[in-house]
């Protein structure tokens, strides 16, 4: 059996302009006559990746990035315009809703008709069917026609056929944004036992939250082109903080018809610049710095923040709180300059904020940040290490 | 996941579907075909009066059944497969598989009915004592197997335009119409002007039509070189069919 269970070479999907009847006659001739299409709408574009057994991706970008074309291309939905698709092992996908199921028919028979599709036999089935019907849970509406079911009640359905097969690669587009609480817990806790069995998962998601959890990696798709993949706390956090920048632009552009008085120049961490996240030990030393551009020469207010990942601040403080006033260099540049010994939070993916003001500190002229990953291995709980000693050891303990 | 493993599933539901909540359920199939049956024997024998040239003639009416029961199966097969792919678009577009059992099994699932029609019908008017030749039916039922290779050929074909050209489906039912006028379900070649009678035989109908009724009404001859023909035009129907199918196959989601 192979380690290798998907690889993508070049992959790249186009979807023709069909808008009026005439088009879908030119693009049948086309078809027939083996010709390209010309003006076809690029969706995907050159993606090139390999998932091995036992491996959980993450699949991020914002919408029409590509994510469930490319997940339509491996599972086999969709024939790619360019480049190859190889999958060595069964599939099983639950792409967006319906997971293919026909209104008409109840539950039961979808559920037969489904595992048909994916070759299983009339007694396996029989075996089978009363553990999906109870990972369903969908009472009696099991004997109701789908299209009664609520969007919910279908993906339930879909999780638990697709979930009783167990296949060797695992794709769902969406799937727990659909469920309830407590459906999103139980097919959270069956990812979490196939991934420990050797399973291998692709899932499409727009909660970072279950991707962090999920995932070990993950692929960033944008415009059709992969934006980054590698490991899930790095790729989330770039993803996060380009969609950041990308609202920060949108707000920035009436910023600059007010004219903007101070701006901020990128971020370095620790003497690193670009757009990564840095990374640091955890209770290492991060020193954060960036340029200040003052139009009219007047000194700027500065402050500096951190962020989980998930948006809860850590701390934040500015020059004028702790009474510091920034200096000008020769060409009238300011520069935030901030160090924090031993940054006492724990391991994760954080956020470094560095915003601007005006002297009176009242309106915030630019924001920007960068990443930043805390490494190292903890069971502590919370955000940050609090100094700390029980009194009821003998040892000194500390942490 | 093959073809053959997943047809009878397949089949098997279209079955259902198609007269599920008919208060007859499967009678239909057999009652639907009777109705057309009665409308043609009253308008071809009680209005034209229509008589079979030939002193053994057999009656209108055996005739008619010989010739039509077959016809619907063809006509109904490929009315209905022609659409099947744009029928399924929403399973197309969520699971992967082979296309081509869409198509087979609205194919399948018309000649399985209208066979059994068939069959119900020929023995009835056997028993009715209307001169069929009963001992040849096993024989006459193996012409359905060319007839439905045929008519899958033209579904494989008509499906996978029908993705591209939506017009198909309202076309093809006036298209069948013409064709089972122009075939000889109603008269004989005989009934024809002596110019007309070749033109016929372009009509791959028109074998199927003759031989049923020579078969099991004895009503003119079989013609083993003409079967061979068939089959031919069969196979050949088949290999066109699937070729269009295989090509234009993998750009079906692109347009659904």
């Amino acid at each position: 059996m192979s380690r290798l269970l998907v690889r993508t070479h070049g992959l790249g999907k186009s979807y023709p302009r069909s808008h009026r009847s005439a088009d879908r006659l030119r693009a049948l001739g086309r078809l027939l006559g083996g010709r390209a299409d010309p003006d076809a709408h690029v969706v995907l574009h050159d993606v090139t990746l390999d998932v091995h057994r036992g491996e959980s991706v993450g699949i991020i970008g914002a919408n029409g990035a590509g994510k469930s074309t490319l997940l339509k291309l491996i599972t086999g939905v969709l024939t790619p315009t360019r480049g190859t698709v190889e999958v060595h092992g069964d599939v099983g996908a639950l792409l967006e809703l319906g997971a293919g199921f026909h209104l008409e028919y109840s539950g039961r028979d979808n559920i037969a008709m489904a595992a048909a599709l994916r070759g299983l036999s009339a007694r396996e089935l029989e075996a089978r069917l009363p553990d999906i019907i109870a990972f369903a849970d969908i009472g009696d509406y099991i004997d109701e026609p789908v299209k009664h079911y609520s969007s919910g009640m279908v993906v339930r359905l879909g999780f638990a056929v697709v979930a009783s097969l167990a296949p060797d690669l695992l794709i769902t587009d969406e799937v727990l944004a659909v469920g309830d609480e407590s459906f999103q817990r139980k097919c959270v806790r069956w990812m979490e036992r196939y991934l420990a069995g050797g399973g291998t998962l692709l899932l499409v998601s727009h909660s970072m939250y279950h991707i962090q959890k999920l995932c070990r990696r993950a692929l960033w798709l944008r415009d059709g082109t992969v934006a980054g993949y590698g490991d899930v706390h790095e790729i989330t956090q770039a993803y996060l903080a380009w969609h950041e920048r990308n609202s920060a632009t949108a707000g920035e552009a009436a910023t600059a018809r007010a004219g903007l008085e101070f701006s901020l120049g990128t971020i370095e961490l620790n003497g690193e610049g670009g757009e990564a996240p840095a990374s640091i030990a955890c209770g290492g030393r991060l020193h954060v710095r960036a340029p200040i551009v003052s139009r009219d020469g007047r000194v700027p207010i500065a402050m500096v923040g951190l962020v989980r990942a998930d948006g809860t601040p850590v701390y934040g403080v500015s020059t004028e709180m702790d009474g510091v006033t920034l200096r000008a260099d020769a060409d009238g540049r300011y520069v935030a300059d901030v160090a924090f010994e031993g940054l006492p939070v724990l391991p994760g993916s954080y956020t470094v904020r560095l915003h601007v003001l005006d002297p009176e500190g009242v309106r915030l002229f630019d924001t920007q940040e960068r990443g930043l990953v805390v490494r190292g291995e903890s069971r502590e709980f919370g955000l940050v290490r609090l100094d700390h000693r029980w009194a009821a050891t003998q040892e000194r303990g500390h942490g | 996941m093959n073809v053959a493993k997943l047809a009878p599933h397949f089949i098997a539901r279209e079955l259902r579907e198609r007269y599920r909540g008919s208060f007859t359920g499967f009678g239909w199939a057999l009652l639907q075909p009777l109705l057309q049956l009665a409308i043609y024997s009253f308008v071809f024998v009680q209005v034209f009066k229509a008589r079979l040239p030939g002193a053994d003639a057999p009656g209108y009416v055996p005739f008619l059944v010989v010739g039509l029961w077959p016809w619907a199966a063809f006509s109904d097969a490929i009315a209905r497969a022609t659409s099947s792919i744009q029928d399924n678009a929403g399973l197309i577009g969520k699971v992967a598989l082979p296309r081509a059992v869409l198509v087979l099994a609205p194919c399948a699932a018309s000649f399985l009915l209208h066979m059994a029609g068939f069959v119900a019908i020929v023995v009835a008017l056997a028993l009715a004592g209307k001169g069929i030749l009963l001992a040849w039916l096993p024989v006459a039922l193996l012409l359905y197997v060319p007839l439905f290779v045929l008519a899958f050929g033209f579904a494989l074909a008509l499906a996978a335009l029908q993705v591209f050209v939506r017009d198909l489906a309202q076309v093809i039912g006036q298209a069948l119409m013409l064709m089972m006028f122009l075939s000889p379900v109603f008269y004989t070649r005989a009934n024809l002007p002596a110019d007309w009678q070749g033109a016929l035989d372009l009509n791959p109908f028109t074998f199927y039509a003759e031989s049923f009724r020579s078969l099991l009404l004895g009503y003119g001859d079989f013609d083993l070189h003409r079967l061979l023909v068939a089959c031919a035009i069969a196979l050949v129907a088949l290999a066109a069919g699937h070729w269009l199918f295989r090509r234009l196959d993998p750009h079906f989601e692109d347009f659904l």
